[in-house]
């Protein structure tokens, strides 16, 4: 990480608003991501990234090492939208009954509905990577950064999440063709 | 190979992405254009990739995602503006926050110190003291060893100047050298040795006054090779001198000394007046002065000892050291080489070194014997037997009266001034209560003394009348049973107080009962004032149980007690009389005048029942006490806050600085 960075994260900590206004700009597309991977929402995940800023203005004090500051926010955003999965999982119980009955079978449904419950199929972290790789265009370093993995794994996450979307997909991959 | 056909979907996905290096798809296309079943993978990864990039740009967030972002960011968190901006901005810094940190603990300190009343003046530092104890001493030692330093110094400089004098064209002798070698080692350890005395110096010093002040002690042991010179001086008030003289001398003899000196002088009265001079022996100093002593009046006496060893020592090897020049100079001259002229100057030399010895020699000798007879000077004085020729008898009186107006009777004493009585002094003094005093002092011709003095005694009570007399020697000639006697003026001494200042003479208090408390006292008083006696203060008092108090002081005369007290019957029942009187002893008083105090009560029982009792007045103390109970303990926390706030926050401080610190570190 260059210097430059690494000084406003310490100037956003120590409360240098202009510093964090410029963090929100550059970041809050990571944060969008991983909330969208965990959510698959594009509201409820603005509404995750909208409420992480403000959680990590409001308690930026914590942050003892400045070069931690962006895994910090993701683990803030995670954390967010998890909740928020919670919430939403317990209302949609009470409202099964009524989805099932609306639920289509897999193979009458349009390409990019079979795309989304392959994705939904995947665990949340290969999606987040996912949405990081196809929303933002992260090189595999910076993936891995964020999402605090160790060098190489993501990989190894990615091959095995387009491999089993690729296998659910396979019907209608073929069918277009 | 088989390692990319196991991993193909990392591979593809890698691939895909752009995140292969050169050598790795180079790797991955070979195996493609082997392997049918990972070709296949291949192009259904590809497809479905295009797939997922197509359905997620859908999904991606807008252009103005980052502006939506921060305008929430802005709504929700309002920035701050005006002086809230400046103090977030300055309590960013530093400085800052250290410096409110210490304001707070100073402010908990102080807190701390309100709270248990602890003064904050500091205390008389005895650091302060010790400091000034420390200071006052060096200098002392500094003194004493640079004087012995200096005069040492200067027998140095001496030898120096001689031995630069004697020194010519020769090398330096060896003796001088080594003389003042030996000598700067001893100056070291007197310097020393005064330092460390100098401590105690202010305790030794005494002592060793009072070692000398007291002859008939033995002298401390004189060291063998110590020169010690004793003197003393003695004053005497004596009979007759020539008896004295003789008897001095014959004293010396005893004592195998000599008398050195005498002279004497005839005064104008007649009296004869000298010194004797006394050699003894030092080791009889002591003895001899005692005897001296026994001849007549002491009036002055001094005993001193002069310690001239170093200087003795320094002469004596200042002497051998010439003595080897001396030899020199002869040898030179023996062998006869050289020029005329430097034979002439050798010669010169000699002489001077010559001269010198004999100087030497001579101080020398004279401190031998100096050293070897103690000196005693005897001043001599005889008595004068003078008889006073007339007496002066000088009368002084105090009189103390105490008056009803003081200040009547001040001007009535001021208005007795006449050509024989003289008022010297009149001071009317009036305290902060309102209380007037006076002192008067007057000087009166004896013929009319007794006159004024009786007057003045009329003028008010007299507490206290003294007269001394005292007579007073004059100067002349004459037996004192013709001298004539004179009366000087009689000086007088008043002071005036107002009656009411005077102690009693008697002091009497009494409890009296009865029911109607504040009736029986308005009785007392009337009582009272036809007794002549007047109400001094009183006081009446109601408490809450309808007990009734009322305390009265009266003063009457002396003659009227007896009949006041009989008529204290008839208010109600007496009880608890007690009687104090004051004699006092060599005044003379006017006792049938003279106050006697009494202090009454007069009280009532009132209700048996309190007023406070029952359940709700059990309950209300209860509480009120439950309440003084919980305060205290607030005030007790507050105490303990305030003293353990501090430590706890230079505690926390300290950790998360080290913490800091270690982190940095890392």
């Amino acid at each position: 990480m260059d210097a430059s960075k690494s000084e406003q994260y310490e100037a956003a900590i120590h409360g240098d608003r202009e510093a964090f206004e410029m963090i929100i700009r550059t970041h809050s597309r990571t944060l969008f991501a991983i909330a969208y991977g965990v959510l698959q929402n594009r509201e409820e995940a603005e509404d995750v990234v909208q409420d992480s800023l403000v959680k990590a203005w409001k308690t930026r004090w914590r942050v003892r090492d400045a070069g931690k500051f962006p895994a910090w926010l993701a683990t803030i955003a995670r954390h967010r939208a998890h909740d928020i999965f919670r919430k939403r999982r317990a209302v949609s119980l009470s409202n099964e009954t009524i989805e099932a009955t609306e639920s289509h079978p897999a193979d009458t449904m349009a390409i990019d509905q079979q795309l989304h419950s392959a994705l939904a199929a995947l665990p949340e972290l290969h999606r987040t990577a996912l949405t990081l790789r196809y929303f933002e265009e992260m090189d595999y370093r910076t993936i891995e950064n964020t999402l605090g993995l160790t060098n190489g794994a993501l990989r190894g996450i990615l091959g095995r999440a387009l491999a089993s979307m690729r296998k659910q997909l396979r019907p209608a991959l073929a069918s277009p063709d | 190979m088989a390692t990319i056909h196991n991993e193909i979907e990392n591979w593809l996905a890698a691939d895909l992405h752009g995140e292969l290096s050169e050598s790795e798809q180079s790797a991955l296309h070979a195996h493609l254009v082997d392997c049918a079943a990972c070709r296949k993978a291949h192009h259904e990864t590809k497809t479905m990739n295009k797939i997922l990039e197509e359905t997620l740009a859908h999904e991606k967030p807008d252009p103005a995602f980052e502006r939506r972002m921060l305008a929430g960011f802005r709504n929700r968190i309002p920035e701050r503006t005006g002086v809230s901006k400046v103090l977030a901005n300055l309590m960013r810094l530093r400085a800052t926050q250290i410096t409110a940190v210490a304001a707070v603990l100073l402010g908990l300190v102080q807190i701390g110190r309100m709270l248990t009343g602890e003064n904050a003046a500091p205390l008389p530092s005895r650091e302060n003291y010790v400091r000034e104890g420390f200071v006052a001493q060096p200098p002392q030692a500094g003194a004493t060893g640079a004087d012995q330093s200096t005069s040492l110094a200067k027998s140095d400089e001496l030898t120096r100047g001689r031995s630069q004098d004697l020194a010519l064209n020769e090398p330096p002798p060896p003796a001088a050298p080594a003389s003042r070698s030996e000598l700067d080692k001893e100056t070291a350890a007197m310097g020393l040795a005064a330092a460390k005395v100098a401590a105690a110096t202010p305790q030794n010093l005494a002592r060793a006054e009072q070692a000398e002040a007291k002859p008939g002690e033995t002298p401390a042991p004189v060291q063998a090779n110590r020169k010690l010179i004793r003197n003393a001086t003695v004053q005497l008030e004596i009979v007759s001198f020539d008896d004295s003289v003789q008897k001095i001398t014959a004293l010396a003899n005893e004592e195998r000394g000599y008398v050195a000196t005498t002279s004497s002088e005839k005064q104008a009265n007649g009296k004869l007046r000298g010194t004797v001079v006394v050699k003894v022996l030092p080791e009889n100093l002591d003895r001899f002065l005692q005897k001296v002593r026994g001849l007549g009046e002491l009036k002055n006496q001094t005993l001193g000892t002069e310690d001239v060893t170093k200087a003795y020592l320094d002469t004596d090897a200042r002497l051998k050291n010439a003595h080897v020049i001396e030899q020199r100079l002869v040898d030179m001259l023996k062998t006869k080489t050289g020029k005329v002229s430097d034979l002439l100057q050798v010669e010169k030399e000699l002489g001077r070194v010559r001269e010198d010895i004999e100087k030497m020699q001579g101080e020398l000798k004279y401190w031998d014997s100096q050293v070897q007879f103690a000196t005693v000077t005897v001043s001599l004085a005889e008595k004068e037997m003078e008889e006073p020729a007339a007496f002066l008898i000088k009368e002084r009186s105090q009189l103390a009266l105490y008056a009803p107006d003081v200040e009547k009777i001040y001007n009535d004493i001021k208005a007795l001034a006449s050509q024989k009585v003289q008022v010297t002094n009149a001071q009317l003094n009036r305290d902060y209560s309102g209380r007037v005093s006076a002192t008067m002092s007057m000087l009166i011709a004896p013929e009319e003394s007794d006159a004024v003095i009786t007057r003045v005694k009329s003028l008010g009570r007299v507490e206290n009348f003294q007269t001394q007399t005292e007579r007073i020697a004059q100067g002349g000639s004459g037996m004192s049973e013709n001298a004539k006697t004179k009366r000087d003026k009689v000086e007088l001494n008043i002071t005036i107080s107002r009656e009411e200042q005077e102690q009693a003479f008697q002091q009497t208090s009494l409890r009296i009962r009865t029911s109607s408390v504040d009736e029986r006292a308005k009785d007392l008083r009337a009582v009272a004032e036809k007794q002549g006696g007047r109400v001094r203060s009183s006081t009446f008092s109601r408490d809450p149980n309808g007990r009734e108090l009322a305390n009265v002081w009266l003063r009457v005369p002396m003659k009227n007690y007896p009949t006041l007290m009989q008529s204290l019957d008839s208010l109600g029942k007496v009880e608890n009389v007690t009687v104090q009187r004051q004699d006092r002893t060599g005044t003379q008083i006017d006792e049938a005048n003279a106050p006697a105090d009494i202090s009454i009560q007069v009280y009532s029982q009132g209700n048996i029942v309190s007023h406070e009792s029952g359940l709700l007045a059990t309950l209300r103390r209860t509480l009120a006490q439950s309440a003084g109970a919980i305060m205290w303990s607030l005030r007790m926390i507050g105490v303990a806050i305030a003293f353990l706030a501090p430590w706890v926050i230079a505690i926390v401080g300290v950790i998360w600085i080290t913490q800091r610190v270690v982190r940095a570190k890392r």
